[in-house]
């Protein structure tokens, strides 16, 4: 099998489960215990947090695990300020769209920045929005989805903090995150990352917190996580996803640059009368989203997984609307709607792989345009 | 105070000298549907009894039995001794929390239990009255609720009064077997489920098209399938793989004879599963004009084909009717999952409405027809649920 939708998943690093494997078989302990087997669980789940921090280049934040991204996304948004005028883009994962429709719903004034052609964020009109009107929380995904686009944050948080410091910024770094070589600044104020975009494993993600933040907890109980987000941690978990973390970073401009030469490697083979590229040549070299004109990408998909090859096509089943919200708002029609696939790498993803999925797309993409044309 | 299920059914009462046969059937289907749930089962005239069960699973037991075909209604009823003052306990705890009329009607078969019918119902009423006189009040004619008393000649009596209506209809299995095409939709449950009301046992067919459709959509029609399967003791679905058809029609035939064409194929492949599972007809979730390929010269035309009865049990029924039936038989739901069936992906823009016999022969003739049906005959995948 050649799997090409790491955005949607990754395999879980082998040697971080076994590293990880005395947290289930020994240290199995409650980390709020208060003998030395709990103090010591406790203790290797700083150590995890402390790994975080270091990985995103700061001391200006804490981190707050969480079962998954989407609840890093939530807590952040429902949580930071309790009410006002909240500020996103179009261009965001349901986890953050969503809870923005949400807010609306409950009649909080939201607004929705556009999208340019690469599906990255139009930041005149955001800028222009927020010198205009009075404006609480701004979320801005780090690196689009289903696009790869690479918004600026750290230079979007400054330039809002300088129009309105009292903005809350938040970021969904979840594409970003064990990928993108990156510091987080200090105007960032909240940052979602999740631990099974880069082998981890699915059921754990973390909420990256300004320290002197101050931030209502979402999940109320035992006080874990300082109050923030109780419930007994899952140790193993965050123990995979620090070992992951630490193998993505020991790398991470090694990985970029392969993933690089694999994104480009694609470029060079994808057949151009057939595909149209929407991700940008600066886009994160992790996604590569390209649609066949004309064509159902559901269907190639489906082609391509019959032989062995799997790929994303966006989300264009996860609602009734049977096209990509986030690729409609680049402003595509009907036509390239419909033919979105997403190839994204790993670096662990093989020069062979590229070639023959690239092969197998383009040979196949003609063979369907023969039969649906 | 001991509980019993009275279970009645309806249409099997017109039978003639066959009524023991469909009596037996809807025994054994209902014994069947609650096979594994501690109860006894009693045979009585005209109805069947399910005591000592566990009051836990009562939920589990008639939600069972609303999903059996043949079952008229069900009346969960209070089992006591041949008594008056037992018969007046259980009679007070229905009254209980009550609002409104009532009147109490009372059956006596045992004719050793004294006073009569009539005047056991005149007493417990004034009794019930005495004690609940500020709530409820008397209406032999059009009361809000009925105590029904009935005092059998096996020494005990049962006092109920609310009956919950079921799927009525007859026992499935009475009325022969039927293959259902069922395709992912909303239409093709429910027809199912009306043949199954009127006995037909049923097995389904499902067109796929791989890669055109998905796994996510064979999955959908499995789990349509399992739902009417409930309503029909236990199902099977049998997968045919369509696509090298669909391509061929695309590749050879008019765009818009697409679905025309691609109809007469399911007709001849349905009539051959039929045959050899056994079933005497084939079922469609058609209904008239609903779309193009369901207008009447399009009906005429798939029909043409077979020589097997087509049931049609939604041809008179608008959109909202099945819809209504749909949502009642929970299949609402998993129908409106947005994956697509296998008539999406070659839909023409323009389809015909009227197709004419004569011309649809004439395009289906560049086709190798027979060799096109034993491809795809061969290439079925079954699954029971």
């Amino acid at each position: 099998m050649i799997y090409l939708d790491n955005a949607a998943t990754t395999k879980p690093s082998e040697s971080a489960l076994k590293k990880a494997e005395i947290f289930n078989s020994e240290y199995y302990f409650n980390p709020s215990a208060l003998y030395r087997g709990g103090l010591d669980c406790a203790k290797e789940v700083k150590k995890a947090k402390e790994s975080v921090l270091k990985n995103l280049g700061t001391s200006d934040h804490e981190v707050i695990f969480t079962s998954c991204g989407t609840e890093s996304d939530n807590t952040a948004i429902f949580c930071a300020v309790k009410r006002g005028s909240y500020v996103t883009d179009k261009g965001e994962h349901a986890a953050v769209y969503k809870s923005f429709c949400e807010l609306k719903n409950k009649g909080q004034t939201v607004f929705f920045a556009d999208l340019l052609p690469d599906g990255s964020v139009d930041t005149d009109k955001l800028y222009d929005y927020v010198s205009n009107n009075r404006v609480d929380f701004v979320s801005i995904v780090h690196v689009n989805n289903e696009t790869g686009a690479i918004n600026d944050i750290n230079e979007i948080a400054k330039k809002l903090k300088e129009i309105n410091n009292k903005i809350v910024f938040h970021s969904d770094g979840v594409q970003a995150y064990g990928k993108l070589p990156y510091k987080l600044s200090k105007n960032i104020d909240l940052y979602s990352i999740s631990a099974h975009k880069i082998n981890g494993l699915k059921g754990v993600g973390a909420l990256i917190k300004r320290k002197t933040l101050s931030l209502a907890p979402y999940i109320i109980g035992g006080g874990q996580e300082n109050g923030l987000r109780s419930g007994t941690e899952n140790v193993f978990g965050i123990k995979v996803f620090e070992y992951a973390g630490e193998e993505r970073y020991s790398v991470l401009n090694d990985n970029f640059n392969k993933v690089t030469a694999l994104k480009n490697k694609a470029l060079s083979l994808i057949d151009k009368s057939i595909f149209k590229v929407i991700s940008s040549d600066n886009a994160s070299p992790y996604v590569l989203s390209v649609s066949a004109v004309g064509l159902k990408g559901e269907v190639l998909m489906h082609i391509l997984e019959s032989e062995g090859i799997i790929v994303g096509n966006g989300s264009a089943c996860s609602s009734k609307n049977p096209f990509s919200r986030v690729i409609e708002s680049c402003g595509y029609d009907k036509n390239v709607l419909n033919g979105v696939i997403r190839i994204s790498f790993s670096p662990y993803s093989t020069d062979d792989e590229i070639v023959k999925a690239i092969e197998r797309l383009n040979d196949n993409a003609k063979k369907l345009k023969g039969i649906m044309n | 105070m001991e509980k019993a299920i009275i279970i009645r059914y309806c249409e099997i009462h017109l039978k003639g000298k066959n009524r023991g046969h469909f009596e037996k059937l809807l025994k054994e289907n209902v014994q069947k549907s609650l096979k594994g749930i501690n109860h006894t089962f009693t045979v009585m005239r005209s109805r069947y009894l399910i005591e000592n069960f566990d009051e836990s699973d009562y939920e589990i037991i008639t939600e069972k039995l609303r999903k059996i075909a043949g079952v008229h209604n069900y009346s969960l009823a209070y089992v006591v001794a041949n008594d008056f003052e037992e018969i007046l306990k259980a009679a007070e705890k229905i009254c209980e929390g009550k609002k409104g009329t009532f009147r109490v009607t009372t059956n006596r078969a045992d004719k050793t239990f004294k006073p009569d019918s009539m005047e056991t119902s005149m007493l417990l009423g004034g009794r019930l009255l005495e004690k609940y006189g500020n709530n409820i009040k008397v209406d032999v004619k059009n009361p809000d609720f009925t105590i029904f008393v009935d005092i059998r000649e096996d020494k005990k009596t049962f006092v109920y009064s609310e009956t919950v209506s079921c799927m009525s209809g007859m026992p499935v299995g009475s009325a022969g077997k039927g293959l259902l095409l069922i395709s992912g939709g909303i239409d093709s449950p429910v027809a199912g489920y009306m043949m199954c009301k009127r006995g037909m046992k049923i097995e389904c067919l499902h067109f796929h098209s791989f890669p055109y459709t998905g796994e996510a959509a064979k999955e959908k029609v499995k789990d349509l399938t399992k739902i009417v399967g409930e309503y029909n003791g236990g199902i099977t679905l049998h997968v045919v793989s369509f696509t090298h058809i669909q391509e061929e029609i695309h590749k050879k035939c008019p765009e818009e004879y697409m679905i025309t064409i691609m109809r007469r194929f399911m007709m001849r492949i349905a009539e051959r599963m039929a045959n050899q599972r056994g079933a005497q007809a084939i079922i469609t979730g058609e209904s008239l004009g609903q779309v193009a390929s369901q207008t009447i010269e399009s009906i005429t035309s798939s029909n043409s084909v077979v020589t097997m009865p087509v049931l049609r049990p939604l041809i008179g029924f608008d959109k909202l009717d099945i819809i209504d039936i749909s949502k009642k038989i929970e299949a609402y739901e998993t129908s409106i999952l947005p994956y697509e069936d296998c008539c999406t992906v070659f839909l023409p823009k323009f389809p015909l409405i009227k197709p004419n016999l004569q011309k649809v022969i004439y395009t289906e003739s560049k086709l190798d027809v027979e060799s096109l049906i034993e491809e795809a005959m061969s290439n079925i995948e079954t699954y029971t649920f």
